[in-house]
């Protein structure tokens, strides 16, 4: 096969992989702080394309996408904190048994919820906002210019993050809950308000690559099936509680549904991740950086 | 004053033998089998479908209720079981029945492989996975057009010669009654404690010797052929195989039957499956606010009374005898 054009799937792999990248550490930190997942991931990726389409062509019009995209992603992470407010912080408070089944069931209808809300409300139609930025030559092939920005906005937000959890205060805390929420506890930290904080960011990360993608994938009620099942697959290809792993998987995620397009099948491109999975759990159940703990 | 039967089938804490139970099932199954003749062949046709989501719902509740293993696959596998019979019916030509037993037994193998890459692992792994197998199969059966017909959807031979929906009824009220009595036999043998071990703590379960790996794999692979050869049947009763039908919409539904009927008993999801197959039905002129509003319903039984219909009902007995 032509090395050029290999370069080229391999860079497109990467800039896609970049962006999956945001949706599965979202996830993992929500698991690492609240110790569940967020199965409704997909739905706030979903409101975020839908939010950006609306301020993009009802208010600050299609050249001020970049002006649309914090807005997107803070109307994501606030709606994100409500939640977390009204649904999921009484499972913590109340004492629930088995707080994950709780987890799992609320999450879920908001699935249900959310997808069936931008059908009443917008109808069952895909939108699609104008290309962000005009093709991008990179190489030898033109890529997209939407991907690009989404990719570097991808890196932009991802490097924010990194910078947040490691170096403040608001970081040691978030990474103190994850380690021992009882410990946290007594050190003083406020649990309620760290989970919300936790929540509303893990989403907002989603909610970002919705907005981020809103040209490439278009923006419809069910936008967020597909994105979430990748989110997964990265978690356990990665490693559940694990952000290196969330990156690197999200790559690797990337690389593979690329080339596998070009040397099988285009058609199944949405399959390979799960293949990818597969391989994975028989040969490392762990996850590429799992932890050592098999049990919950 | 409540029937005897009632009473005695509401709660652990009240006398009661399990024949009297038994009694009340058979009494209650025996109306159900002649309902249709009182009704129109549109409202039969409706409780036909309720009666395809009781097994499914009661087969999830066995997973995810009494061991708790949360299997986000159950539609996608029925789904699957679907297109494997009808395919073999149709390409292979053999009869109908046994395409239907091929569905149930290739989502048993299916759940078997399934579970036994990833229960080794935290159970959350389990749910992570079935849903990137639900996704996925949905996507391979609607891409793979020229066997499957893909989004056209596949017309599939019918199971019996009838177009009244009623033999269907009888047909799905037996498979639905085997379901939920075969449950009950499981759950009252030793598996079905092992399970509820498990289920209640994983540990402890396998301190005292239970092979908690084996059986959450049996369990898994045991609900996977259940919703395979529901969804065969299914399939030969519409008529018609759509990958629209193995949306996550449908798992949701399942989800949605089960809690609010009750988790963890074995009527409430029969009781949840005909409440919301029935109330879709009278408000189908909603559309999709229809799926809101039991979205929102389920997010009030959970946060309000988790325990759902069965444990209001429950209660509702027991205050009613300790009035009596």
């Amino acid at each position: 096969m032509d090395p050029t054009l290999l370069t080229q799937y391999v860079l497109a792999g990467l800039v896609i992989g970049g962006i999956y990248c945001l949706m599965a550490v979202g996830i993992t930190f929500i698991y690492s702080v609240m110790k569940m997942i967020n199965w409704a991931m997909g739905e706030f990726y979903m409101i975020g394309g839908y939010v950006q389409y609306v301020l993009i062509t009802a208010w600050l019009g299609p050249q001020r996408w970049a002006l649309a995209l914090p807005l997107a992603v803070l109307t994501v992470a606030a709606l994100g904190m409500l939640v977390q407010r009204l649904l999921l912080q009484p499972m913590f408070a109340g004492q629930l048994e088995r707080l994950d089944e709780y987890a799992t069931i609320v999450t879920i209808s908001l699935t249900v919820l959310f997808r069936n809300l931008a059908v009443v409300l917008f109808g069952p139609y895909q939108f699609s906002p104008r290309d962000y930025a005009p093709p991008v030559q990179l190489g030898p092939l033109p890529i997209n210019g939407s991907r690009v920005v989404a990719f570097l906005g991808a890196a932009v937000l991802l490097g924010l993050f990194a910078l947040v959890v490691r170096r403040t205060w608001l970081g040691l805390a978030l990474r103190s809950v994850a380690q021992n929420r009882l410990g946290a506890l007594a050190a003083g930290i406020n649990l309620s308000r760290i989970d919300m904080l936790a929540f509303g960011i893990g989403v907002g990360l989603a909610g970002a690559a919705g907005a981020l993608l809103a040209p490439v994938f278009l923006v419809y009620p069910e936008s967020g099936a597909l994105s979430t099942v990748k989110g997964f697959e990265i978690i356990v290809i990665g490693g559940l509680g694990s952000l290196p792993g969330s990156i690197v998987g999200g790559f690797l995620l990337g690389l593979v549904e690329s080339l596998g397009s070009v040397l099988i099948s285009p058609s199944f491109r949405d399959v390979y991740g799960f293949g990818l999975l597969l391989l994975l759990l028989a040969l490392r159940p762990t996850g590429l950086w799992g932890e050592q703990a098999r049990e919950a | 004053m409540i029937p005897l039967g009632w009473a005695r089938a509401l709660g652990p804490g009240m006398p009661g033998a399990s024949t009297v139970r038994a009694a009340g099932a058979a009494a209650g199954l025996a109306a159900a089998a002649l309902l249709p003749f009182a009704l129109g062949s549109y409202p039969v046709h409706v409780l036909t479908v309720a009666l395809y989501y009781v097994i499914l719902a009661s087969s999830w509740n066995l997973l995810a209720g009494y061991t708790g293993l949360f299997s986000l696959a159950h539609h996608a596998l029925a789904g699957l079981g679907g297109y494997t019979s009808a395919l073999l019916v149709l390409r292979a030509g053999i009869p109908v029945p046994l395409g239907i037993a091929c569905g149930g037994i290739l989502t048993y193998a299916t759940g078997y492989a399934m579970g036994a890459l990833t229960l080794r692992m935290r159970t959350l792994y389990l749910a992570l996975a079935t849903w990137a197998f639900a996704e996925s199969t949905r996507v391979v059966i609607s891409m793979e057009y020229g066997l499957t017909r893909g989004d056209l959807g596949l017309a599939v031979p019918k199971l019996l010669a009838a177009t009244s929906p009623r033999p269907y009824y009888e047909v799905f009220l037996a498979a639905a009654a085997a379901t939920v009595a075969g449950l009950a036999i499981l759950l009252r043998s030793r598996i079905g404690y092992r399970l509820r071990a498990i289920r209640d703590d994983e540990g402890v379960a396998r301190a005292v010797g239970v092979n908690t790996v084996r059986w959450k794999r049996f369990v898994f692979a045991l609900s996977s052929g259940i919703a395979g050869a529901a969804g065969a049947i299914y399939g030969h009763y519409i008529g018609l195989l759509s990958p629209v039908g193995m949306k996550f919409d449908e798992m949701a539904l399942v989800i949605i039957m089960v809690v609010l009927g009750g988790q963890r008993t074995l009527a409430g999801p029969v009781l949840g499956a005909a409440v919301v197959e029935v109330a879709s039905e009278a408000l189908r002129a909603y559309g999709q606010i229809r799926m809101v509003v039991f979205a929102l319903t389920v997010l009030a039984v959970m946060r309000i009374y988790p325990s759902g219909l069965m444990g209001i009902a429950r209660a509702m007995a027991r205050r009613w005898l300790a009035a009596a």
